[in-house]
């Protein structure tokens, strides 16, 4: 176990190291920004596999993510990370306002409820547009746009691509973390069912309410580290349709694994752009996710993560019986 | 002592419980009756799951309605289910935590409960398996362990032996009557199986239709005629 947990190690450090050397300049940003959603993916997953809960806002909460980080970028000279931070704690104070009248409703109606969010913050950002370094509140100026710092450590892409991966490890590792204490098992449990979960003394509003502060810290995080990639962010980025799609591909992607979020994230950033590049239509793209979508709704409940890992648990097993 | 005052709870127009009052005083009671009687409402109720039209719940002078649900755990409530609540994708000793954790107390403290607790039901050697591989006897002892983790002041078992073979049932049986003399709880048993609840339970509660129709020594309990025709007479019919 620990062999197997210093080798992942290794090469999770080999991945971040590498990867950025040996893709191209067009590829390195696709990937910060398939890293970025990879936050948002997460979220949903956890809240999907760990709870059972639909979350139809996640893209829409790293728009939020983003609008704070851009906001505090602009109107002071803290470094990076704490607007960065700043953006993340603030989405995962609304996800847990959210969360108050999603604590009644189950199901359906709690995706309804994330998606009016979802839409409610669509209009907003469409209206308002993101902080480019402008007067006021809104912050939007219009014929200028003042500059994004980025980390001091990760001021070229290359760089700020590994910074990415990093986060993005530490938030795979808080997601774990939590996995494997109380508030895991009082997922657990809750998933289960309310009563069972009331049986065992577990507050059931406080660790539901916590599971969306969590999800919406690491969609926060996501949509803050985007901003600094980009430098400016677009309304249409993270349109209520743009949470849904998200939110399928986790279906197809896989919830229950980490590496799901990461082939979601390829799914819904890199696929696309490969087309593109193949001079395939991106539309055409909707249509190979809706068909994958059914095929993981009718045959893989665990995703193509699910199906890697049984295609793993298998291999492994016929080791160990040559071994044997 | 557990004290059910003028228990009245309607669901719409079903009465499902009919002023049903009883001081149970024995380590081990048994409340019994055919389908549909009250027995699982009875539980609910005490649990938190539903509120009663009226009525009252005392245990050991503690009002327990009072409580809000999840707190009542920590007071020393636990339970287990008919049908088995076990998390699928927890191990047995992460099921048992699941408990601990929302109880007062260092972590220690509580690592040590929940190891005696899986020590109690005999289910150390399951320890890492997860819930969704375990058979249902399995599913049971680890519900007891569960039900016995911290100091549990009344432990509620709704059908613990359902879909167990009679040896299963004798041993979960013995656990129960053990369950009651290592701690201080006060055990209350459902269960359809009246040789059971015979055999472990000093007091029964005979329900129908959500009305009482008997409560004292199981015994004399199950002598009586109201009692033969209302459940047994249902049993042999
Ligand atoms: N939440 C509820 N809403 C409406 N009716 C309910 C509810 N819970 C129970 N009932 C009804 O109350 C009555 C008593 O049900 P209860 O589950 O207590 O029976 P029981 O004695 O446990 O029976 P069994 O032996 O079948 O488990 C039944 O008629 C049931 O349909
Ligand atoms: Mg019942």
């Amino acid at each position: 176990m620990k062999v197997t947990g210093l080798l992942a190690a290794f090469a999770v450090i080999a991945v971040i190291g590498l990867l950025p050397t040996i893709l191209g300049g067009q590829w390195i940003g696709i990937f910060i920004s398939t890293t970025c959603f990879a936050f948002a993916a997460m979220g949903a997953g956890f809240m999907y596999s760990r709870l059972g809960m639909v979350s139809l806002a996640q893209v829409a909460l790293m728009g939020l993510g983003g609008w704070v980080t851009l906001r505090l970028n602009h109107a002071t000279d803290l470094p990076f990370e704490v607007n960065l931070l700043g953006g993340a704690v603030a989405t995962a104070v609304l996800g847990m306002l959210l969360a108050l009248p999603a604590l009644r409703m189950r199901g359906l109606y709690l995706a309804l409820v994330t998606l009016m969010v979802a839409g409610g913050l669509e209009v907003v950002f469409t209206a308002f547009q993101f902080p480019n370094g402008g007067a006021g509140f809104w912050g939007v100026g219009t014929s200028f746009s003042a500059p994004m710092r980025r980390p001091t450590i990760a001021p070229d892409d290359a760089n700020y691509l590994r910074y990415c991966l990093a986060v993005l490890v530490l938030g795979f590792l808080l997601i774990e973390a939590h996995r494997r204490s109380a508030p895991g098992r009082a997922w657990a449990l809750i998933r289960r069912s309310e009563a069972a979960a009331l049986a065992s003394g577990v507050n059931v509003t406080f660790y539901k309410t916590w599971a969306f502060g969590l999800s919406g810290l690491l969609a926060g995080a996501g949509g803050g580290l985007l901003a600094a990639s980009l430098g400016l962010l677009d309304a249409a980025t993270f349109r209520a349709s743009e949470s849904v799609l998200l939110f399928a591909l986790v279906i197809v992607g896989g919830a229950r694994f980490w590496y799901g979020a990461i082939l979601t994230a390829f799914l819904y950033r890199v696929a696309p752009g490969l087309l593109n590049t193949w001079g395939v239509d991106a539309d055409l793209a909707l249509v190979f996710f809706g068909a994958a979508l059914l095929h993981a709704v009718m045959t893989a409940p665990d995703g193509i993560a699910g199906q890697i890992n049984d295609l793993l648990g298998k291999v492994r097993k016929e080791q160990t019986r040559d071994r044997a | 002592m557990i004290v059910l005052d003028k228990i009245t709870i309607r669901f719409g127009g079903l009465v499902a419980l009919d002023a049903v009052s009883a001081e149970f005083t024995a380590a081990v009671s048994g409340i019994i009756g055919p389908n549909g009687a009250g027995k699982t409402t009875t539980m609910n109720l005490i649990s938190g799951f539903i509120t009663p039209t009226s009525g009252k719940v005392l245990v050991d002078g503690d009002d327990i309605l009072r409580m809000p649900p999840h707190q009542r755990t920590r007071w020393g409530l636990r339970r287990s289910f008919q049908r088995e609540q076990i998390a699928d994708d927890l191990s047995v000793w992460e099921n048992v935590l699941a408990i601990t954790d929302n109880l007062p107390g260092s972590r220690s403290d509580r690592r040590t409960e929940a190891e005696q607790a899986i020590d109690f039901a005999g289910v150390g050697k399951l320890r890492h398996r997860l819930g969704a591989s375990l058979n249902t006897y399995e599913r049971r002892l680890t519900d007891l362990a569960r039900c016995f983790a911290g100091r549990p002041r009344l432990i509620m078992l709704d059908e613990p032996a359902g879909g167990l073979s009679p040896e299963e049932t004798d041993h979960l049986g013995a656990l129960v009557v053990r369950m009651a003399r290592l701690s201080d709880a006060k055990v209350l048993v459902i269960d359809h199986d009246v040789d059971l609840i015979q055999r472990i339970c000093s007091e029964t509660l005979v329900l129908d239709f959500g009305r009482r129709i008997a409560f004292g020594p199981t015994r004399e309990v199950l002598n009586d005629p109201a009692v033969k025709a209302a459940y047994l007479g249902v049993e042999h019919a």
